[in-house]
């Protein structure tokens, strides 16, 4: 039996979870709301990791399993594959997702940029409270790189970067 | 029969160990497992040795000793399963469907968001899937 989830229930409760910690639990502290929330995606990317790769071979080097995390373990999770991976050859990976289902619903809330047009002040402070909104939901899929990463083996650290909007990378360092 | 199977951690720490026989032999048992451990060390990091199966999970025979057989399974998560049976001439495909069924389980075992990565694996359902399996496999290699 393939057992199935609904994309749209997991999209809301990304949402939801996000705004949970941010506004909720730790209204006021950012950093600790997004190590918490990083951290539920590491265990999530743990347990992943281990499903997936149950019948594969082990892997031979770090950038076979980088492979499987652009591939394999991609269309799994989102059912598309890493549009780009480029790497340093020096433990730095660059993977590009070119529409992020998860960014793929959300835009800058239009009203806020007609106030920032009529008070210049608050201009930088509302996109840069989008970039902040959406930079949150992103420490959930790094958490899950990680995760799935360190599960095989390979510690690292994970970043994202938003160029634009339904477009981001994320930046796998390993560690030596 | 499968008298005794082990899940060990990356670190070579025991995550679950569980014997099947009557007598009291359990620490007999720990320590063919314990003594495996060296053989899977040995397996992974002389690829020579294991030839063509190079990087697949599994690793067969590790050793014979005495009256049993000790055989291994190394997952991608460094994950070591080690299984010690007395049949004398098991078939090694009845072993790889006993592992990947193994596997399974502790993968539903693991993915319970109560259990703590690294942590002994407690659940009754866990043990209760493994003695299962563990009875189907004498019941397989019989037939």
């Amino acid at each position: 039996m393939v057992r199935e989830v609904s994309e749209s229930c997991v999209d809301s409760l990304m949402t939801e979870m996000v705004a949970c910690y941010c506004n909720r639990f730790y209204a006021n502290k950012p950093e600790l709301a997004a190590r918490r929330i990083e951290a539920i995606g590491y265990q999530v990317g743990q347990q992943l990791s281990e499903r997936y790769t149950m019948e594969r071979p082990r892997f031979g080097d770090h950038l076979e399993a980088i492979k499987f995390i652009c591939k394999d373990f991609w269309s799994e999770v989102f059912k598309k594959q890493i549009d780009n991976l480029k790497t340093n050859h020096r433990g730095t990976f660059v993977l590009q997702d070119n529409k992020f289902p998860w960014l793929a619903r959300m835009s800058v809330d239009p009203s806020a940029d007609n106030v920032s047009s009529v008070e210049d002040y608050s201009a930088p402070t509302a996109e840069s409270k989008a970039a902040q909104a959406m930079s949150m939901h992103l420490y959930f899929p790094c958490g899950i790189i990680r995760g799935a990463l360190s599960n095989l083996g390979i510690p690292c650290a994970v970043s994202a970067d938003i160029s634009s909007l339904p477009a981001c990378s994320f930046v796998v360092r390993i560690k030596a | 029969m499968i008298v005794c199977v082990a899940v060990v951690g990356h670190q070579n720490n025991p995550l679950y160990i569980q014997s099947f026989t009557e007598a009291d032999d359990a620490l007999k048992l720990h320590h063919i497992v314990h003594c495996s451990l060296d053989v899977v060390d040995e397996r992974v990091n002389n690829p020579k040795k294991s030839g063509p199966m190079l990087n697949e999970t599994f690793l067969g025979m590790l050793y014979p000793i005495e009256n049993y057989k000790v055989y291994g399974y190394l997952t991608n998560t460094k994950v070591k399963f080690i299984l010690v049976t007395t049949d004398l001439d098991v078939k090694d495909a009845d072993v790889r469907n006993f592992f990947r069924r193994f596997h399974s389980a502790y993968v539903d075992a693991v993915s319970n968001p109560f259990h703590v990565p690294g942590k002994k694996i407690t659940s009754r359902t866990f043990a209760e899937r493994v003695s299962t399996i563990v009875k189907s496999f004498g019941f397989s290699s019989a037939a």
